[in-house]
C-alpha cells in the first residue's frame, strides 16, 4: 500500500502564508493498493486537489473507479466532494462507504450537502458519475479493492468517528483522523485495534495544553497519539488533523514534542512523521 | 467608512503557495462604518479570522452587536459561520439577514447546515443570541448609521446584492451574479448552457431587464462596487448557467451606475495569484475610466 496526503488540516481549511508547508486543506488521503486500485479516505477540501490530479488518468475519460471511505460526515471530511472533478464525468464509478447502518442514510448525507440551498448542483442525480453507497460492518471484516478493511467506532466529541485498519499482503495501515478519548483512559479495545500496525495515521490536533481547554471538541493531543502508538506497538506514527490555528512552525514543534513523548514512553524505535500535503508514504 | 476583505475566493477555499497574495478563503467582507457598527457581508471561511479579531474587542466581553448580511446560502458564503468565535460568547448578539424564501426559513436553513451529521453545534444553539431578518428584494432598512438596500441577482436559487451607505459614502456588494442577457437563473436546475442563438423566453427576458435595471439603480452614485468576477469572458460563454460574471460585465454595470471604483471579487478557485494579476491588468487597460483593483485578503479600502 502507498498513501498520499491531500489534506491534513482539521475542522476548517486554513489558507495563508503560515500554513503553506504542511498545507491548509481539510482531510483527504489517497490510498493505492498493490494493484494501483484507489481508495480515498475522507473527502475534505484536499479531495478537490486529488480530483484535478486524477483527470489525466482514466478518471478524465469516464473510466475511473474508486472506493471512498468516510470516517464521519463532519464538514471537514466531506466539503471537498462537490469540487471533486471526476464525479461530473459520466462513466466514473464510486462506491462510498460509511458507518451509517443504512446505506440510504449515507446517501442522504451527500444529498443534503447538494441541496439547492447550499449547492447549485441541487442533487446527486445531477452528477455524471455512478454512485453506490455501502455500510461498513463494524463487527466483521469488509473487503474493498482487494483490501481487508476493519473499522472501530471511536469517541469524537458529541458523536463518534470510524477508525480504519487496512491490510494487504501482511502489511497494515491504521487511520484514525478524529479521536477524542475519555480523559480517564484509552480503552484496551482501541489499543488492540491498532496493535502492530506498520503505519498508524493518528489525530494529533492539539498540544496537551490546548486540548485541556477544549477536551469537549473530541480530538486527540500528541500525548494521546504517542501513548496509543507506544501501547499498540506500531512501527510508524504519522500525525494528522492539525488545528486550524496552528502555523507551520507550531506543527514543527508539535512534531518535536511528540518525538520526545514517544521516546519517554519507550517508543524510541517508532518512526514519527508529521504528514503534509503532497507527501507520499509506503506502508 | 472603510471595507476590509477577509475572504475573496469563490466556490471552495484554496490554501497553498499559489494563492497567498490574494488569499484562499471564501467570501467575507467587513464594512467598518464610522459609527463603529459591526457589519459583515457573507460568512465564507474568511469570517474565522475576522471573528478572532473581533474577540479582541467588544465581542470578547460578550458585548458585541453583530450584523451579518448573507448574499445567499451556498456553502462558500456560509461555511465559516460555525467557526465564528463571537457566536460562542454569551452576551453577543448576531443578527443574520438574507432573502426570505417560501420554502424554508433562514434559521432552519442555517441550522440544517450546522447540525448533525455536518457539525456538532446547530447555529440555533450557540451561546450568542441569534436573530434572523428575512429580506424582500428591493427593501431598505437601517443598521446603526448605515442605510442598507438590497436587490435581486441572477444566480441559481437567487442571491441578493447589497448597498451599504453611511452619510454620503456607499459600497455595493454584488456577489454572486451572472450578467442579465443569456439565461434567467431562479429555482430550476439548468444542466447545460443555452444553445447559440437561443434567447430567453419573453417573460424571462423581461425579468432579466428588470433585474439589471434594479441593480444599476441600487449602485447609482455609489463609491465602490465589489463584484463577482469569477469568470473570464471565455469561461462565461461556456458556463452562462452557473451564475457568475466576468470583469467586463462588472465594468458595464459600474459605468451605467456612474460608480468610479470597481473591486474584482469572488476569484475562481483555480486562479493563481499571477492569473488574477493578469485579469486585473487586462481590464484596467480596457476600462481606463475606472479605478479597478482585485480584492485581496486583509486588504482595506477607504471609501
Amino acid at each position: 500500500m502507498k498513501i498520499t496526503f491531500w489534506g491534513v488540516r482539521g475542522s476548517i481549511p486554513a489558507p495563508g502564508p503560515e500554513t503553506v508547508r504542511y498545507g491548509g486543506n481539510t482531510l483527504c488521503i489517497e490510498l493505492r493498493t498493490a494493484n494501483e486500485e484507489l481508495v480515498i479516505i475522507d473527502a475534505g477540501t484536499g479531495l478537490a486537489q486529488l480530483g484535478n490530479a486524477l483527470l489525466p488518468s482514466g478518471f478524465g475519460k469516464g473510466q475511473g473507479k474508486a472506493a471512498m471511505m468516510l470516517s464521519h460526515a463532519h464538514m471537514d471530511h466531506i466539503q471537498g466532494f462537490p469540487f471533486f472533478a471526476p464525479i461530473y464525468i459520466p462513466g466514473n464509478q464510486f462506491t462510498i462507504y460509511g458507518r451509517e447502518k443504512a446505506p440510504g442514510r449515507l446517501e442522504a448525507i451527500f444529498e443534503g450537502q447538494m441541496n439547492p440551498h447550499f449547492s447549485p448542483v441541487h442533487s446527486l442525480k445531477n452528477l455524471g458519475a455512478d454512485f453506490e453507497f455501502e455500510s461498513l460492518h463494524q463487527q466483521t471484516s469488509n473487503e474493498a479493492c482487494g483490501l481487508t478493511v476493519r473499522c472501530l467506532t471511536v469517541p469524537h466529541g458529541s458523536t463518534t468517528a470510524l477508525a480504519f485498519r487496512f491490510t494487504e499482503a501482511g502489511r497494515t495501515l491504521c487511520v484514525a483522523t478524529d479521536a477524542g478519548y475519555p480523559e480517564a483512559a484509552i480503552a484496551d479495545e482501541v489499543i488492540e485495534f491498532f496493535r502492530g500496525a506498520d503505519v498508524l495515521v493518528h489525530d494529533c490536533t492539539y498540544t496537551p495544553e490546548d486540548q485541556a481547554e477544549r477536551r469537549n471538541r473530541g480530538f486527540s493531543s500528541i500525548a494521546e497519539a504517542a501513548q496509543v502508538a507506544t501501547r499498540a506497538g506500531v512501527g510508524h506514527l504519522v500525525m494528522i488533523h492539525y488545528d486550524q490555528d496552528y502555523s507551520d512552525d507550531q506543527v514543527d514543534s508539535l512534531r518535536d514534542r511528540c518525538r520526545e513523548m514517544l521516546d519517554q514512553a519507550g517508543g524510541k524505535d517508532i518512526l514519527l512523521t508529521a504528514s503534509q500535503e503532497g507527501m507520499t508514504l509506503e506502508v | 467608512m472603510r471595507i476590509k476583505f477577509w475572504g475573496v475566493r469563490g466556490s471552495i477555499p484554496v490554501p497553498g503557495k499559489t494563492t497567498i497574495r490574494y488569499g484562499g478563503n471564501t467570501s467575507c467582507m467587513q464594512v467598518l462604518p464610522q459609527d463603529g457598527t459591526i457589519l459583515i457581508v457573507d460568512a465564507g471561511t474568511g469570517i474565522r479570522k475576522l471573528g478572532k479579531e473581533l474577540m479582541q474587542g467588544r465581542c470578547g466581553r460578550g458585548e458585541g452587536d453583530i450584523h451579518l448580511l448573507i448574499s445567499h446560502t451556498h456553502w462558500d458564503h456560509i461555511q465559516g459561520l460555525p467557526f465564528f468565535a463571537p457566536s460562542y460568547r454569551e452576551g453577543n448578539k448576531i443578527t443574520v439577514y438574507a432573502r426570505g424564501r417560501d420554502d424554508a426559513h433562514l434559521n432552519v436553513v442555517l441550522k440544517s447546515a450546522t447540525q448533525d451529521p455536518y457539525f456538532p453545534i446547530p447555529f440555533d444553539d450557540v451561546q450568542a443570541e441569534a436573530a434572523y431578518r428575512e429580506l424582500t428584494e428591493g427593501e431598505s432598512f437601517d443598521i446603526g448609521a448605515c442605510r442598507v438596500q438590497c436587490t435581486r441577482l441572477n444566480h441559481p436559487w437567487i442571491a441578493l446584492g447589497y448597498r451599504i451607505q453611511e452619510g454620503d459614502k456607499a459600497v455595493m456588494y454584488v456577489s454572486d451574479t451572472a450578467p442579465f442577457s443569456d439565461v434567467l437563473l431562479e429555482h430550476d436546475f439548468i444542466s447545460s448552457p443555452p444553445q447559440p442563438g437561443d434567447l430567453p423566453l419573453p417573460d424571462q427576458a423581461q425579468k432579466l431587464v428588470q433585474m439589471e435595471e434594479d441593480l444599476v439603480a441600487l449602485c447609482r452614485g455609489g463609491d465602490v462596487l465589489v463584484y463577482d468576477t469569477m469568470f473570464t469572458e471565455d469561461e462565461y460563454r461556456q458556463r452562462p448557467h452557473w451564475g457568475h460574471s466576468a470583469p467586463a460585465h462588472a465594468v458595464d454595470i459600474a459605468r451605467r451606475a456612474g460608480v468610479g471604483r470597481l473591486v474584482l471579487f469572488h476569484h475562481a478557485p483555480n486562479r493563481n495569484d499571477e492569473e488574477v494579476d493578469e485579469i486585473l491588468a487586462d481590464i484596467r487597460k480596457r476600462a481606463p475610466d475606472l479605478e479597478i483593483t482585485a480584492a485581496a485578503e486583509m486588504a482595506e479600502l477607504e471609501i
